[in-house]
């Protein structure tokens, strides 16, 4: 479903990634994993479109810039963005005019009630504190019904109640054959449903890890670490 | 070597080294500075050969320095009422709040940083060297209306501090100061009803007012804007008076917060974690949440019109009419309107506003929320093509600069009883002049993908609207001094926004694809 083929980006003269090549399968939950300054935020934008790069990235076959890949594609912002005038169920009805969605609204008032956020829906963005402001993008990106949804640490700043709802989103959009993409810093979050993990370190794939191969007795927080902090990965 | 001497001597050497190691730091200072020397020489020629029949009555530039400083004394004393202003930044909180200094020492710290900031705060008026000239105020009279501004502008940063520290929590104390600063103006109010009946003229009335001393026994603003007219008249005694009453409140108001309220940490705490929020928004990249504005917003109409790259459009609506009090027209927009409006009054010709407000409008542009929207992902991610998306971004500032335009120029003409045509012209100018800017920020966006710094894109956007603005302003000239006659400032002003137009659209047709094949605009404040 997402495909990135020998990706590179610079900031002048600082290649934030260089060469990277990975893919996501519909139903496949593939997770990024790196130290701060690594690329992922830099991966994602450039997946998502938001930057310049050489290379070939394509959403379901489609360039990633063309309106194809931008109706199926949903992206979670690390640092979620919302219009602070707009209420919470303005910001659903904006991405559903936007993206010319019809028969959106039951879909919405399901989002809101299990993210909790049912009683907020007047409320406008900027009243909300920084982990309703989370789940409302969750919602927003959600909305569309994407067929591939990229989440950039989505799980910074929600209370257990929200860690536990996007836990379980992640889990169902697996289960319906969406593509899944997660940068984050919470290894253990993930362990329950992933089943790619790309390790990158210093603008590359310093290691590709794919469930059930992983060596006996260790866990992805061993390699990780290995990899990261200057060990070898055996 | 007390610590917060240290402070103040490290901070300023660090900001030296920063401005020495940048480029486009350094290049900005330099150019600023030329700037000013520039308008200086400038103004010194344009008031050696002005006409004294081209001179303006100086009791303007009083009414116009009142009004000014008013916005000031309104927005401190609402400032003081919700949650003081801001002396301290959250690295003073953290560090210096906790450590065993004296708090009394670092208040006097808090105060030389509030000096700084009024200082940087009124540096524009040092550009007006050519404006004030147009009131037969010199150079020498510059620098007085700046250190007036500044010394305004710190007795009002701390009367809102002392506001709040006084009415923080109490709803009566709250009331009691509102009434109070509206009962500061009611004599000048009353005054200008009664001459008006009296004299049945708006001009007349007007100059009385200005002139009156109800207007200049009006705290902070009306003694700044009479200090100041009568030193640059050369009262001596009246400008020192004045300005001294300014100097006494601001001494009083720190002997206040020193003598009665050491303990004034958290009176400063609400305002300083707000401002550090926005810093921090502002680093983030989180336009939205930099921009967001204070003010408590009833909910009432709810929903956003339109599909497709149209709704962004519609969203811009919501936003505007929920945020503004003047539906699509923000309180700057309408300030300027009705600036625009005296100023074309008192120099009885509309036309001057074509000469004096595109500055403004250079800068107030950028408040458009299609421009602002190029900091997030949502229109980048909506599946439309990118002239649509373009198009109907802008939607709302090119509406807004239009009703703006239409009420400047409009009011005004009527009062001067301009021909229509010489209105719809100028309108026309001044509003394919705003086009022309925004063209002029998506090409620049699109080929710098806005990665350099804040001061650097600001720079690189003034010389090329400067540029680009140039040869039609040297072309209708041209060709207005060669056909001569009545019609030769219609042909130059219909040349002038043709070029406008021509300059804009090649500006928008070499920034296409900005949304599609360009990084995502970051803010960068360094």
């Amino acid at each position: 479903m997402i495909t990135v083929q020998n990706v590179s980006k610079r900031y002048g003269k600082f290649l934030a990634i260089d060469n990277i090549s990975l893919a996501v399968n519909s139903g496949e939950l593939t997770v990024l994993l790196g130290p701060n300054g690594a690329g992922k935020s830099t991966l994602i934008k450039s997946i998502c479109g938001l930057l310049r790069y050489q290379g070939t990235i394509t959403v379901d076959g489609f360039d990633n810039r063309s309106t194809q890949a931008k109706r199926i594609l949903g992206y979670v912002p690390e640092m979620s963005v919302l219009f602070p005038a707009l209420t919470v169920y303005e910001h659903l009805e904006f991405i559903a005019r936007a993206y010319r969605l019809h028969g959106w609204a039951p879909l919405a008032d399901e989002l809101l009630k299990r993210f909790e956020l049912d009683d907020k829906r007047q409320k406008l963005g900027k009243e909300l504190s920084k982990g309703m402001q989370q789940k409302v993008s969750v919602c927003c990106a959600l909305l569309t019904k994407p067929k591939a949804v990229i989440l950039d640490e989505p799980l910074v700043g929600l209370d257990p109640h929200g860690i536990r709802e996007i836990k379980a989103v992640i889990a169902d959009l697996k289960h319906d054959g969406c593509a899944l993409l997660i940068s984050t810093h919470m290894i253990e979050s993930m362990e329950e449903n992933w089943d790619a993990t790309y390790i990158l370190k210093e603008g590359k794939i310093a290691a590709v890890c794919k469930r059930g191969e992983l060596p006996r007795g260790k866990t992805l927080e061993d390699i990780y670490f290995a990899i990261t902090e200057g060990g070898i990965a055996e | 070597m007390t610590p917060l001497i240290y402070l103040v001597r490290k901070s300023v050497k660090n900001t030296v080294k920063s401005i020495l190691k940048s480029p486009g730091k350094l290049a900005l200072w330099l150019i600023t500075v030329a700037m000013i020397a520039g308008t200086v020489v400038v103004s010194l020629f344009t008031s050696a050969n002005r006409a004294p029949g081209a001179i303006a009555p100086l009791f303007w530039f009083t009414g116009i320095l009142f009004l000014f400083i008013t916005l000031f004394v309104g927005t401190s004393v609402s400032k003081g009422l919700s949650g003081g202003d801001t002396i301290f930044e959250m690295s003073d909180v953290n560090l210096l709040f906790c450590s065993p200094v004296n708090p009394r020492k670092i208040l006097l710290y808090g105060i030389v940083k509030m000096a700084k900031t009024a200082f940087l705060a009124g540096f524009f008026i040092l550009f007006q060297a050519t404006s004030l000239a147009n009131f037969g105020v010199d150079y020498g009279g510059v620098l007085l209306t700046f250190a007036g501004y500044m010394l305004s502008m710190m007795t009002l940063l701390t009367v809102s501090l002392v506001i709040y520290s006084a009415t923080n929590g109490k709803p009566r104390r709250k009331l009691a100061v509102k009434i109070i600063t509206i009962a500061l103006f009611v004599p000048l109010a009353v005054f200008a009803i009664l001459q008006y009946l009296k004299t049945g003229d708006a001009l007349a009335t007007l100059k009385s007012v200005i002139t009156s001393p109800f207007l200049a026994f009006i705290p902070v603003a009306g003694w700044t804007a009479s200090g100041v007219t009568a030193l640059i008249s050369g009262h001596t005694g009246a400008g020192f008076l004045w300005l001294g009453a300014n100097a006494l409140l601001l001494v009083v108001m720190i002997a206040y917060i020193l003598l009665s309220n050491p303990d004034y940490y958290e009176d400063v705490l609400v305002a300083t974690e707000t401002a550090y929020e926005k810093k921090r928004a502002v680093a983030e990249g989180n336009i939205n949440a930099a921009n967001a504005s204070r003010r408590v917003v009833k909910v009432a109409r709810t929903g956003i019109p339109y599909a497709g790259a149209a709704s962004i459009f519609g969203k811009h609506v919501r936003e505007s009419f929920r945020e503004n009090r003047f539906g699509l027209l923000t309180l700057p927009s309408v300030l300027i309107a009705v600036g625009g409006i005296i100023l074309a009054v008192i120099f009885a010709d509309i036309s001057i506003l074509l000469f004096s407000l595109p500055w403004a409008q250079i800068f107030l542009i950028g408040t458009g929320r299609g421009l602002k929207d190029l900091y997030s992902h949502y229109i980048y991610m909506i599946p439309e093509s990118s002239f649509k998306k373009i198009v109907w971004s802008n939607m709302e500032i090119i509406a807004r600069t239009l009703i703006e335009n239409v009420l400047m120029f409009g009011i005004a003409g009527l009062i001067l009883r301009a021909n229509i045509l010489y209105i719809a012209v100028c309108i026309v100018v001044y509003t394919l002049f705003s086009y022309l800017l925004l063209g002029v920020n998506y090409a620049i966006m699109r080929y710098t993908g806005a990665d350099v710094s804040s001061g650097m894109l600001l720079l690189i956007y003034y010389f090329a609207v400067i540029l680009i603005i140039a040869p039609g302003v040297a072309l209708a000239v041209i060709i207005g001094s060669i056909t001569g006659g009545e019609t030769a400032f219609f042909l130059g002003l219909f040349i002038l926004s043709a070029w406008e137009l021509l300059a804009g659209t090649v500006c928008f047709m070499l920034s296409r694809g900005v949304l599609h094949n360009c990084d995502m605009a970051m803010m960068k404040t360094k």
